[in-house]
C-alpha cells in the first residue's frame, strides 16, 4: 500500500498543476510575510507594503476576515488544481499495457484502488496544508494572531477532498477516462452546489413532492462536499457578507464521511469485478 | 510438481454496450506446467493466448474452471507472489528512470528497500541496464524498455515468470541475449511461460509448447512430438521415377511430389513408409537414401491451424 501511495502522491505532484498551485502559494505567503502590518493609525486596517488592503466589516475582526478570504480562495484554487491533477490519476492505471503491470502484483484491487485515492488526497492535503500553515505562520509572527482554527481547516478540508475523491474515484474506474472524470468532477462540484441550496433553487423548478424527496435523496447519498467547505470556513470565522451556515456543524462531514465510505466500497466492488 | 495448472478455464466476454454479445476467449483450457520448463504457447492473433496469461495473474477473471500457481489458487493474491510478469506493450509511467521503476514495482511485490536496493545492480547487470539506471526511462528505446520490463518481472525474484512477446522490439543480438538469459533462469530452476508469435525462438528455447486456436487447445507437447507428426520423407532412387508409378504411390499416399530421381512424400501413418518402400522396391527401383525431413515448428503450427479439427 505504501508503493502505490508514495507513487501516486509522487505521480501527482509531478504534473505541473499541483506544482504551480505550489509556486503561487510561495508567492503569496512571501508578499504576506514581506509586506503585511496592521496600520499604526488604524488597528482596524491592514495595509500590503504600505497600501491599504484590507479594512474591518461590521463586526468582524479585520485578520479574521483575511483568514477567511485566504481559506476561501486557497481552497477554491486548490479543489480546481487538484481536479485536474487527481481525476486522471485512476485512468492513468487502468490504461492498455499499465493495468497489466500493476494488478499482476500481489496487491489486492482494493488495496490499489484505496492507495490511489488515498495518494490521490495526500497530494491536495499537502498543498492545502503547506499554504494554510504558511498563512498560520506568517499572521501569528506578523500580526500577533494565532488562529488555531486554520490548523482544524487543513483536516476538515483534506477530508471534504477526500470525500469529493470518492465520486471522481468512481466515475474514473467506470469511464476509465481521463478527461471525463474531470468534466463530471466539475459537474458535480455543481451539483453539489444546487443541492445544498435546493431550498431555493431545484424546489422551484418543478413542484412535485416525489422530485423534492429525490432531491432530498440525492443530497444525503452523495458528499455534501459544499457544505463541508462553509462549515470549514467558520472553524476561522465569520463571513461579513452573512453567506453560508450561521454555526459550525459537523453533520454535513458525517453525512459525507458515510456516503463516501459507500462510494469507495462501491468502486473497491466494481473494480474487483472488471477484466483488464 | 506443477509449477501452474489450469482446469477447465473458460472465458466468456461480453462486448458492445447496446447490443451485448457474447465472445468466447478460452474454452475449456485445460494444462499442467512443470517446474523448471520454458513452455511456449503459441497461437495466432486472439486466439486466447493472452487471455490466459491474464487468469492465471487475475488480470482477467475465469467465467469458469480453476487454476494454480504452485498450489495456490489464482484467486489468491499470495499466488502472485511467486509470478513475476511482462505484459505485451508495456507501458511505464515515463517521469521514473530505471532503478524507480524497479523500486516502485519491488515495493508492490512487497518487498522492503533493503531487499530491493540489494537486488537493483545485480538485475540490471543481468540485463544489460546497468549504465541506464539512473535514466529517465522517457529516452529508452524499445528494446531497452523490454529489458526494463524483464528487469520487472524479476524483481522479486519469482519462481514463475509470464513473458507475453519478450523479444518483441528487439535487435537480434538482444534477442539472443535474452533467450540465453531465459535459460539461466531455466537454470535456475524458474519456470517459464512464454507467448511469442516468433516460433524459431520458441523452437530453440522451449520445453514444450502447446497451441491455441479460438480459445481451445489444438495440441500440447515437446517440440519434437509436435514437429515429427508432420513428418514428410525424401527417397533417394538409383533413376528417376515413372508417373505411373507415382500414381501408384499417389493411392497410398497424396502429398507426393517428384523431381528426376528425387521423390518427396508426406507419411501421416508410421505404416505407409512401409507401403511405400515395399511399392517402390517391386517396381524395382533402388534406394541411395531415404531421409525424415524434420517439419519445422512453423510448419506444425500452420498445418495444425489449417487441417480441420476433426483430422488433429
Amino acid at each position: 500500500m505504501i508503493g502505490m501511495l508514495r507513487f501516486t502522491l509522487l505521480e501527482s505532484l509531478r504534473q505541473g498543476t499541483l506544482l504551480f498551485y505550489l509556486a503561487v502559494s510561495t508567492i503569496i505567503l512571501l508578499l504576506l510575510l514581506l509586506g503585511i502590518r496592521l496600520d499604526d493609525s488604524n488597528p482596524n486596517q491592514l495595509t500590503l507594503f504600505g497600501m491599504p488592503f484590507f479594512q474591518k466589516m461590521a463586526s468582524v475582526n479585520v485578520v479574521e476576515m483575511l483568514l477567511v478570504m485566504l481559506q476561501k480562495q486557497a481552497t477554491f484554487w486548490l479543489i480546481l488544481f487538484g481536479i485536474i491533477a487527481s481525476a486522471g490519476l485512476i485512468p492513468s492505471l487502468l490504461e492498455k499495457g499499465t493495468a497489466e503491470l500493476f494488478l499482476s502484483k500481489p496487491q489486492s484491487r482494493t488495496t490499489i484502488y484505496l492507495s490511489r485515492s488515498l495518494g490521490a488526497v495526500t497530494g491536495v492535503a499537502v498543498n492545502i496544508a503547506y499554504f494554510i500553515v504558511g498563512v498560520w505562520l506568517v499572521v501569528g509572527l506578523k500580526l500577533g494572531v494565532w488562529q488555531s482554527g486554520l490548523l482544524l481547516a487543513i483536516i476538515a478540508i483534506s477530508f471534504a477532498f477526500a470525500c469529493f475523491y470518492s465520486v471522481i474515484g468512481l466515475v474514473a474506474l467506470i469511464s476509465r477516462n481521463g478527461l471525463i472524470a474531470v468534466m463530471l468532477a466539475f459537474l458535480y462540484t455543481l451539483v453539489s452546489s444546487g443541492l445544498e441550496t435546493r431550498a431555493h433553487g431545484l424546489y422551484r423548478l418543478w413542484d412535485n413532492a416525489i422530485y423534492h424527496r429525490t432531491l432530498d435523496v440525492l443530497y444525503y447519498l452523495l458528499p455534501q462536499f459544499d457544505s463541508m467547505l462553509s462549515h470549514t470556513s467558520l472553524l476561522i470565522g465569520r463571513s461579513p457578507f452573512g453567506t453560508g451556515p450561521a454555526e459550525f456543524s459537523i453533520l454535513p462531514f458525517v453525512y459525507s464521511g458515510l456516503s463516501a465510505t459507500l462510494l469507495y466500497a462501491a468502486g473497491c466492488y466494481y473494480f474487483q469485478r472488471q477484466d483488464y | 510438481m506443477d509449477s501452474l495448472r489450469a482446469e477447465n478455464l473458460s472465458k466468456t466476454f461480453q462486448i458492445g454496450l447496446l447490443r451485448r454479445r457474447k465472445v468466447e476467449a478460452l474454452r475449456s483450457f485445460s494444462l499442467s506446467v512443470q517446474r523448471g520448463e520454458i513452455f511456449g504457447l503459441l497461437g495466432p492473433n486472439g486466439a486466447g493466448k493472452t487471455t490466459l496469461v491474464k487468469i492465471f495473474l487475475s488480470i482477467v477473471r475465469p467465467s469458469s474452471g480453476y487454476g494454480y500457481i504452485g498450489d495456490v489458487p489464482i484467486s489468491n493474491t499470495v499466488a502472485r507472489i511467486s509470478a513475476g510478469y511482462l505484459p505485451e506493450n508495456h507501458r511505464y509511467p515515463t517521469f521514473l528512470s530505471a532503478k524507480d521503476t524497479l523500486v516502485l514495482f519491488g515495493r508492490l511485490s512487497g518487498l522492503s528497500d533493503a531487499e530491493i536496493s540489494a537486488r537493483i545492480d545485480p538485475l540490471l547487470q543481468r540485463v544489460g541496464l546497468a549504465d541506464w539506471k539512473h535514466v529517465k526511462i522517457r529516452r529508452f528505446s524499445k528494446g531497452m524498455l523490454q529489458r526494463l520490463g524483464i528487469a520487472q518481472a524479476l524483481i522479486h525474484n519469482p519462481s514463475v515468470l509470464f513473458l507475453d512477446e519478450p523479444t518483441d522490439g528487439v535487435d537480434p543480438i538482444g534477442r539472443k541475449e535474452i533467450r540465453d538469459l531465459l535459460l539461466e533462469l531455466r537454470a535456475e530452476g524458474k519456470t517459464i511461460f512464454l507467448n511469442s508469435h516468433m516460433l524459431s525462438e520458441v523452437e530453440h528455447i522451449c520445453d514444450r509448447v502447446a497451441i491455441l486456436n479460438k480459445g481451445e487447445l489444438i495440441k500440447a507437447g515437446k517440440i519434437d512430438e509436435l514437429t515429427q507428426s508432420n513428418a514428410e520423407y525424401e527417397f533417394l532412387l538409383n533413376r528417376s521415377i515413372l508417373e505411373e508409378d507415382i500414381a501408384k504411390i499417389r493411392l497410398i499416399v497424396s502429398n507426393v511430389s517428384a523431381i528426376n530421381n528425387s521423390m518427396t512424400a508426406r507419411l501421416s501413418e508410421p505404416y505407409k513408409l512401409t507401403r511405400v518402400i515395399d511399392l517402390l522396391r517391386s517396381a524395382g527401383y533402388e534406394f541411395h537414401s531415404i531421409n525424415q525431413k524434420k517439419a519445422s515448428l512453423e510448419d506444425s503450427f500452420i498445418q495444425l491451424l489449417t487441417i480441420p479439427k476433426d483430422m488433429t
